[in-house]
C-alpha cells in the first residue's frame, strides 16, 4: 500500500488544487459541450455528401462520430506530450519543487506522479465527450469493441508519454520554448487524422502521417468503437504503437536522466 | 563521546556558464565560477552550527549540496554516515531543509493538507501521518490555524508551517537557510528558543545558514565563517572571538581576506 501512497498523495493534492478554482473547473466541462455542439453543426453542414461518405466509409460514413472520437482522444496527445513538462515547470515556478526534492522521493516519481491528475482528468473529459455524443447527438456505441479500444488507449498513453518525457527533459534544461511538443502537436493534428481522415491527404503526406503514433491510435480506437473491430482487425495499429513505445520509451528515460544530472550539476533544477 | 553526523572533505562546487549569445564570436566559451571551494567541515550530533558569511559567500550553495539539491563538482561528504553523492535517498531520509522561502507550499491548500502531502513524500504511512501531523502542528502551535488556507497565514505562521514540515519525518539534521528572514522580533525569539530548547535538547543537529551575526552568537555552539566560497574560520564562538564580539571578528576576517585577495 505504501508504494501507492505517494502517487495517491499527488492525485489528492492536484484534485484539491483543481477544485479550489471552482469556476474554472466547471467552465472546462462547459467548454466540452460547446465544442461538441460546434462539430455537430459542422457535421450537419457536410451532411450526407458522397465525398464525405466515401472518405469515411471505413468508419461507418458519419462525420460527427468520426470527429467526436478524434477531438476526444486527441486530448490524450496534448496531455501526454504536455503534462510532464507543464507540471514540472509549474512546480518550479510556484517554488515547491525543491521542497519535494529534499524528501526521499525521486524526481522521476515526482514527474510521473504529478501527471496522474492530468491523465485522470483527461479520461473524465473524454468520457464526457462520448457521453454527450451518445446521449444528445445520436452517436451509437452499441457494437463497440471495448477491450481493443482500451488497449489502444493504454498504448496511446505510453507512446505519447514517452514523447512527453523527452519534452520534459528539454524543459528541465532550457526552461522554455520546447520545440518537441510544438512540432509533434502541430504535425499530429495536421497529419494524424483528428479532424479528417488521412485518406484525403496527398500521398506523400499520408506516408508522413505514419510516423506519428496518433495516426495508429485514432484508427484503432475509431474502428473498435464505431465498427466493433476486434484485436485481429486493429492488431497492425496496436503493434505499431507497441513498436513506437519500445523505441521512444528507453530514449525518453535516457534523455530524462541526462537532463536531471545536468540540471543538478548546473544548479538549475528549480530555476524557471 | 562525540558522534559525527556531517563531514565534508574538499567539498567544491563550480558553476560553468557558457557565454552563448552574449558573446556571438565565441558562444561556446565558458567561464567557471567557484561558489564553494574545498570546504572541510565536521559537525557533531546535537550541535547547532552556524554557517556565516555575507551574501554570495556560498552558504546557500553549500547547504543545497548537503541537502542533495546540487551535485558537488569535487570532494566528498557524509551525512549521517551516508555518502552524499551515492546514497542520496538515504541522506534525504535523515534531513530536513527549512528555508525562508514561503512559496514552497501550496497556497490554495490548507496547512493540514500541505503537511499530509509532504508526509506522503516522506513515505510516512497514512495512519501514522495523521497522528504525526497533529503532533507537529501542536509543537509549532498551529493546530487551530491548520484548517485555513496557507495563503491566509502571516509570515510568522508560514515559517512555523515550514518548521512543522521539517519535523514531520523526525530527521536527524535540520538545515535552515536564513530561517528568520522576514520575522518580527518576537517570532524570531520564539524561533531561536525552539532551536535551542526543543531541537538541540532532543539531540537534533541544526545547521543554520545566516548573515545575522547576533542570531548566530545567540543560538550556535560553533560557527563557520565563509567568504567567497571558502571556509575562512570555524570553531566555538567564544574560542574564535576571544574578548571581542563576533561582529568585530567577522569584520576583521572579511577585511583580512579582501587584503589577501586584492593585495592591498
Amino acid at each position: 500500500m505504501l508504494t501507492l501512497r505517494k502517487p495517491m498523495a499527488f492525485l489528492k493534492k492536484d484534485f484539491l488544487m483543481e477544485v479550489s478554482y471552482r469556476f474554472s473547473f466547471v467552465l472546462q466541462f462547459a467548454s466540452i459541450f460547446f465544442s461538441v455542439v460546434m462539430f455537430y453543426f459542422v457535421a450537419k453542414l457536410l451532411g450526407e455528401a458522397p465525398s464525405v461518405q466515401k472518405s469515411l466509409s471505413e468508419y461507418g460514413g458519419n462525420y460527427f462520430s468520426f470527429v467526436l472520437i478524434g477531438i476526444a482522444f486527441s486530448n490524450f496527445l496534448s496531455v501526454g506530450l504536455g503534462s510532464f513538462s507543464t507540471n514540472i515547470r509549474s512546480e518550479q515556478m510556484i517554488g515547491t519543487l525543491e521542497a519535494m526534492l529534499v524528501t526521499p522521493t525521486t524526481l522521476s516519481n515526482i514527474v510521473l506522479s504529478s501527471s496522474q491528475w492530468s491523465f485522470a482528468f483527461t479520461s473524465l473529459r473524454v468520457g464526457i465527450y462520448l457521453l454527450i455524443g451518445g446521449l444528445f447527438f445520436g452517436v451509437s456505441f452499441t457494437g463497440a469493441a471495448v477491450l481493443p479500444a482500451l488497449l489502444a488507449l493504454v498504448l496511446t498513453v505510453v507512446a505519447f508519454s514517452s514523447l512527453g518525457i523527452i519534452s520534459a527533459s528539454f524543459i528541465m534544461i532550457f526552461k522554455r520554448g520546447d520545440p518537441i511538443a510544438f512540432a509533434i502537436t502541430t504535425s499530429s493534428t495536421l497529419l494524424g487524422g483528428v479532424y479528417y481522415p488521412i485518406s484525403i491527404l496527398p500521398g506523400w503526406l499520408q506516408s508522413l502521417s505514419y510516423l506519428f503514433p496518433i495516426t495508429y491510435s485514432l484508427r484503432a480506437i475509431r474502428l473498435s468503437l464505431l465498427q466493433g473491430a476486434g484485436f485481429g482487425e486493429v492488431g497492425g495499429d496496436l503493434l505499431a504503437l507497441v513498436l513506437f513505445s519500445c523505441i521512444t520509451l528507453p530514449i525518453s528515460l535516457v534523455c530524462f536522466r541526462f537532463a536531471v544530472a545536468r540540471a543538478k550539476r548546473d544548479g538549475s533544477l528549480a530555476h524557471y | 563521546m562525540t558522534d559525527v553526523v556531517l563531514e565534508t572533505h574538499n567539498l567544491t562546487k563550480e558553476f560553468i556558464r557558457r557565454k552563448g549569445l552574449s558573446s556571438p564570436r565565441n558562444p561556446f566559451d565558458k567561464t567557471v565560477f567557484t561558489a564553494v571551494k574545498g570546504v572541510e567541515l565536521t559537525v557533531q550530533r546535537g550541535e547547532v552550527f552556524g554557517l556565516l558569511g555575507p551574501n554570495g559567500a556560498g552558504k546557500t550553495t553549500l547547504t543545497k549540496m548537503l541537502c542533495t539539491l546540487l551535485l558537488p563538482s569535487a570532494g566528498s561528504a557524509k551525512v549521517c554516515g551516508y555518502d552524499l553523492a551515492r546514497q542520496q535517498g538515504k541522506v534525504k531520509s535523515k534531513i530536513a531543509l527549512i528555508s525562508s522561502e514561503e512559496r514552497s507550499f501550496y497556497w490554495r491548500l490548507n496547512g493540514r493538507q500541505n503537511l499530509d502531502f509532504f508526509a506522503a513524500l516522506h513515505g510516512i504511512p497514512k495512519k501514522i501521518a495523521r497522528q504525526r501531523i497533529e503532533e507537529v502542528l501542536e509543537i509549532v502551535d498551529m493546530t487551530e490555524a491548520a484548517s485555513r488556507r496557507f495563503q491566509e497565514y502571516s509570515t510568522g505562521m508560514k515559517q512555523r508551517m515550514g518548521l512543522a514540515r521539517g519535523l514531520l519525518a523526525d530527521p536527524e539534521i535540520f538545515f535552515m537557510d536564513e530561517p528568520t528572514k522576514g520575522l518580527d522580533p518576537i517570532a524570531t525569539w520564539q524561533f531561536h528558543d525552539f532551536i535551542r530548547n526543543r531541537l538541540a535538547e532532543a539531540g537534533k543537529t541544526v545547521i543554520v545558514a545566516t548573515h545575522h551575526l547576533a542570531e548566530a552568537e545567540q543560538i550556535c555552539d560553533r560557527v563557520g565563517i565563509m567568504y567567497a566560497g571558502e571556509m575562512r574560520a570555524s570553531g566555538p564562538v567564544k574560542e574564535l572571538t576571544g574578548d571581542s564580539t563576533l561582529s568585530d571578528f567577522f569584520r576583521d576576517l572579511v577585511e583580512q581576506t579582501m587584503v589577501e585577495r586584492t593585495g592591498n
